[in-house]
């Protein structure tokens, strides 16, 4: 379609204004690269200074590809910055939060939008009050409630908070993703004899898988970046999170930047992978919170 | 319709999940944080009631100097507002426009979103590194040697320094919101308004902008949230220095918190921002509604 | 039938008692010596001999970075659960909230079988007044501040000593300047270290007892010595003797930077003798003192410093007598280890054939010599208190206030409080 409009376009300009589009044209392209340099630029920098060593980062070679391709700065980060450990407990922490965001936010929905009460309006708008809330809110009280629990630095010290924090958003999303599936199945199954949770089995969940990458992406990226819970509440190598791994692992290394730039290469990578062949559905996913609300 | 006693039970099971780590993660710890913000507490032993004094000290201590923190949010919510989100809008409709490589730009300027701050923030910090940052060895080598900085340590340039990267990180986002809300208008809206002689700059500011005003008034709700919040960019750059001259709500109540072990002051500022994030998400809702 | 079940239940018994005889006690210890730390090593080999003279005790030795220990030793104390058995400690404020919480474990009774070799005066700051107990902590390394000179720098500028007169300071100063050379390093990015240069003048301009009542909130700060210092401080702000650089560095970065020869002094704790040692050429870097500010209040000699990293039990230990002996024990073998290397001064007595480098020797006799000493201020301090302090250094230091305002500030927030 952009093609035979381009056409349509360009028979109906004179031809001296047609010099004068394709200027600004090449304007708007010259902008649109810069901007897309200075977007691409630290992460450039991040991966070329990752391979350096000191004397290349600090002068000899600041900004041009390593001369020596220094592999060893991965894995200095990996074995004594701890990184492999990090990145599983980030792993872990994450898919976990996404499955309690899934089950309850599938779960809210299917009550608020296919079953029939009185209030579920109201319960609605309660959910999404989440979204306003900021994190910070519940700092004090979930930190000593979960030391009195004694689960500060465990998984579930972060898993139960993200879930929680990603919840209203993953309502969000799934009621979007619901009110698209036709109430005809849902009376088909009740016909042929199905309850409630006959229905939410067999019609609804089936039906909601485009809601649960749309959810998982959104919930994967609030849970694998999240920082302030997890420097607060974490302060064993053992359950730290990449994030926290990171700031603790460049507080060691201030003098020396190649294994620091390993680690951030590393933590950047996978979601620079995932990226690559979902770029569209993570898109979506975050473009379906904001505009189906 | 009366519904028998066994649907409404269904009822409640399918919400429990979602009710259980709703009013427990978030709701009561709400209600804590204001009762500890009515108290003095040290973390160690028991807190002691002091009704409003924390909320009085809140605003008058000059050591913690909260109308700095809340000026700082503020200069962030505004910047995000008026040059973040035109500029994402910006890019939106030029990159809407048919430009060629379309869906790469798209991807390139989204890219930074995804990246976690922590990373974004230590690259920066790198950047803005006196001696051996990016920053200062480009200006030296143009010869601004005169406008090299201590970019994150001087009190005058540092929370600019802060912003640039906030506000860079978070273009993508707003202009992938708007730019997915002009794909979403029905195509021949735009085509009749260029037939009828309209330049694309017309057509844009007539057409396009009203029809996503839905999703401008999410993305003003998110930017001046989201400063309000704001955390992890500072706390890696900076944590609110030189000489608290970075400090943001978020980060100060860390420092009361952890470093100062004052726990019932950390929860005051808590709740002030619970109550700032509805009142401004209010307000903006309200604006552009009156609008309409 | 019966004999049977008989048997198998005193058989079960049997098992049950012999597992609790081959159970090992596990003695959880935390302190701040991460692997990139000096001391991690010294812990290591400490710990190793603990367990072998203990058979049957273990040590699970947690190491966490600094700045995050502070939070969780507070989070762990705040609650009062999931406490180790052993902690590291700075004394004085920061041990005395959890005492003052009832947290740790008084020592009194078992300090007598220490007595000959940990000294009394070396206890001060781990001796709190609570509930009839006093010992709380056991000091290993006490530390103090020095100047630390570049004597290769101070010779291109014409000096073979550290300069010992304020005058005699502010021309090597400026002569170093002349040849391009910064005087001092200093991190303005972590305040303490900005305090390692604002004590010693504080110490030199009121000495020892009057500086000790002003953190005590027994004394105004309010005085014309605390200006005098304040001032002083400012001054060589102002003057440039810092790396302009300063605002952004770490004290790690200043740190190497000074051992690469970029600044003439770097002032900060005797802790860093073995990075220096460690350097290519360390005979020439030199420890000393900065001299004195006011001669009617103060000598050479008073100190900012004493004993600081302890070794604490938690009240609630399930092991006592094994805890305490693992407190002691390890301080002990920490004391004379980290004094061998460098990284500290001893607060046992040390092992008179100890073998140490010349500038080690020459701290400790520094602290021999000591006629005064003041813990740092930030350890003397409660957390609030040493936040706010610190503040008004960092401000005093970037210009924002006055010496004035500086005294003011602090009676506000210490005096009469």
């Amino acid at each position: 379609m952009s093609a035979s409009r381009a056409k349509v376009n360009q028979a109906d300009i004179p031809v001296a204004q047609q010099h004068r589009f394709k200027w600004t044209d090449v304007l708007v392209q010259l902008g649109l690269i810069l901007w897309a340099a200075i977007c691409l630029f630290p992460v450039y920098w991040m991966f070329t200074f990752s391979l350096k060593n000191n004397e290349e980062i600090f002068g000899a070679n600041v900004m041009g590809l390593p001369q020596n391709w220094l592999w060893q700065n991965y894995s200095r980060a990996l074995n004594v910055g701890n990184m492999g450990q990090y990145f599983l407990n980030s792993l872990i922490v994450t898919i976990t939060s996404i499955l309690f965001v899934l089950i309850a936010a599938i779960m809210a929905t299917y009550a608020m939008t296919r079953l029939q009460w009185k209030g579920r309006k109201r319960m609605n708008s309660f959910f999404m009050l989440g979204l306003t809330i900021p994190i910070h809110a519940a700092i004090v009280p979930l930190y000593t409630t979960l030391s009195r629990a004694g689960m500060l630095n465990s998984y579930w010290a972060l898993i139960i908070p993200y879930s929680a924090f990603s919840l209203s958003m993953g309502i969000l999303i799934s009621i979007g993703f619901m009110g698209d599936i036709p109430y005809d199945l849902d009376e088909a199954a009740f016909l042929d004899g199905c309850g409630v949770w006959g229905i939410f089995f067999r019609v609804i969940a089936p039906l909601m898988l485009p809601a649960v990458s749309t959810v998982g992406i959104y919930t994967f990226l609030q849970c694998w970046n999240e920082l302030m819970f997890a420097t607060v509440f974490i302060s064993k190598e053992a359950y730290k999170t990449l994030p926290v791994g990171i700031q603790g692992l460049s507080g060691q290394y201030t003098t020396e930047w190649g294994p620091i730039g390993a680690a951030l290469a590393m933590a950047t990578i996978p979601t620079l992978i995932v990226y690559i062949f979902l770029s569209k559905q993570i898109q979506e996913s975050f473009i379906a919170g904001a505009v189906k609300g | 319709m009366k519904r028998p006693l066994s649907y409404k039970l269904n009822i409640f099971l399918f919400l429990l999940p979602a009710l259980v780590l709703f009013l427990s993660i978030l709701i009561a710890p709400i209600v804590m944080s204001a009762y500890y913000s009515l108290t003095e507490w040290n973390g160690l032993g028991t807190p002691e009631f002091i009704g409003f004094q924390n909320y009085v000290e809140l605003f008058t201590s000059k050591s913690i100097n909260i109308m700095r923190a809340l000026k700082n949010a503020m200069l962030l919510a505004l910047l995000s507002v008026c040059i973040q989100l035109p500029f994402a809008l910006l890019l939106a409709l030029k990159l809407s426009r048919h430009v060629k490589g379309e869906r790469w730009y798209l991807a390139i300027y989204f890219m930074p979103v995804l990246i976690s701050s922590v990373v974004i923030g230590q690259l920066w910090t790198k950047i803005y590194n006196p001696e051996y940052g990016a920053l200062n060895i480009f200006l030296r080598s143009v010869g601004l040697d005169s406008w090299t900085r201590i970019w994150l340590g001087d009190k005058n340039v540092a929370f600019g320094a802060c912003l640039v990267p906030i506000l860079w990180q978070y273009v993508g986002y707003h202009m992938l919101l708007m730019y997915a809300g002009i794909k979403g208008m029905p195509a021949d809206l735009n085509e009749a308004a260029m037939l009828d002689g309209c330049t694309p700059a017309q057509v844009s500011w007539y057409i396009t902008i009203p029809y996503i005003r839905p999703i401008l008034r999410v993305s003003v709700i998110f930017a001046v949230t989201g400063s309000l919040k704001s955390f992890d960019m500072i706390y890696v750059l900076t944590n609110g220095g030189p000489n608290h001259a970075t400090e943001l709500p978020s980060t100060l109540m860390i420092n009361l918190l952890f470093l100062r072990n004052r726990y019932g002051m950390g929860s005051t500022i808590a709740v002030m921002l619970i109550v700032l994030c509805f009142f401004f998400a209010m307000l903006i809702n309200f604006a552009f509604k009156e609008e309409k | 039938m019966k004999k049977l079940v008989a048997l198998m239940l005193t058989a079960v018994m049997l098992l049950g008692i012999a597992s609790a005889f081959a159970e090992d006690i596990t003695l959880n210890l935390w302190t701040i010596a991460v692997e990139s730390d000096a001391s991690y090593e010294t812990f290591t080999n400490a710990i190793a001999d603990f367990e072998a003279a203990h058979p049957g005790v273990k040590i699970n030795h947690e190491p966490t970075q600094n700045e995050q220990y502070k939070i969780k030793i507070k989070a762990a104390m705040s609650a009062g659960t999931d406490l180790p058995d052993v902690f590291f400690t700075w004394g004085m404020g920061f041990l005395g909230e959890f005492v003052n919480a009832g947290r740790v474990l008084c020592l009194d009774e078992y300090y007598d079988a220490y007595k000959d070799e940990l000294p009394e005066n070396m206890t001060a700051n781990a001796s709190y007044d609570y509930e009839g107990g006093k010992l709380y902590g056991v000091p290993y390394t006490m530390s103090e501040v020095v100047l630390f000179a570049n004597m290769e720098l101070l010779a291109s500028v014409g000096y073979d000593h550290i300069p010992t007169t304020i005058e005699e300071m502010n021309e090597c100063c400026d002569k170093l300047l002349e040849a391009g050379i910064t005087p001092f390093g200093v991190s303005g990015k972590e305040l303490w270290c900005l305090s390692e240069y604002l004590e010693p003048l504080m110490i030199k301009s009121v000495g020892t007892e009057r500086l000790i009542k002003m953190y005590n909130g027994e004394e105004s700060w309010n005085n014309p010595d605390v200006i005098a210092a304040v001032e002083a401080f400012q001054n060589m702000v102002n003057k440039n003797y810092f790396d302009p650089n300063a605002a952004a560095l770490g004290n790690d970065e200043v740190k190497t930077n000074f051992i690469a020869g970029k600044y003439a002094f770097y002032q900060n704790g005797s802790w860093n003798c073995g990075d220096i040692d460690a350097s290519e050429n360390p005979a020439k870097f030199q420890a000393g003192l900065f001299p004195v500010l006011n001669p009617d209040n103060a000598s050479l000699y008073e100190l900012i410093g004493g004993p600081n990293n302890t070794l604490a039990v938690t009240a609630t230990t399930e092991h006592k007598e094994e805890a305490v002996a693992a407190a002691f024990e390890l301080g002990r073998a920490m004391s004379d280890a980290d004094y061998k290397k460098g990284a500290n001064l001893p607060c046992w007595a040390p092992d008179p054939e100890a073998q140490v480098s010349d500038l080690v020797a020459s701290v400790a006799d520094i602290a021999a010599k000591a006629e005064g000493m003041v813990l740092f201020g930030d350890n003397f301090l409660s957390a609030d208190q040493a936040n706010t302090y610190l503040d008004f250094i960092g401000l005093a230091y970037a210009g924002e206030i006055s010496p004035e305002e500086f005294a003011q500030g602090m009676d506000d927030a210490l005096y009469n409080k």
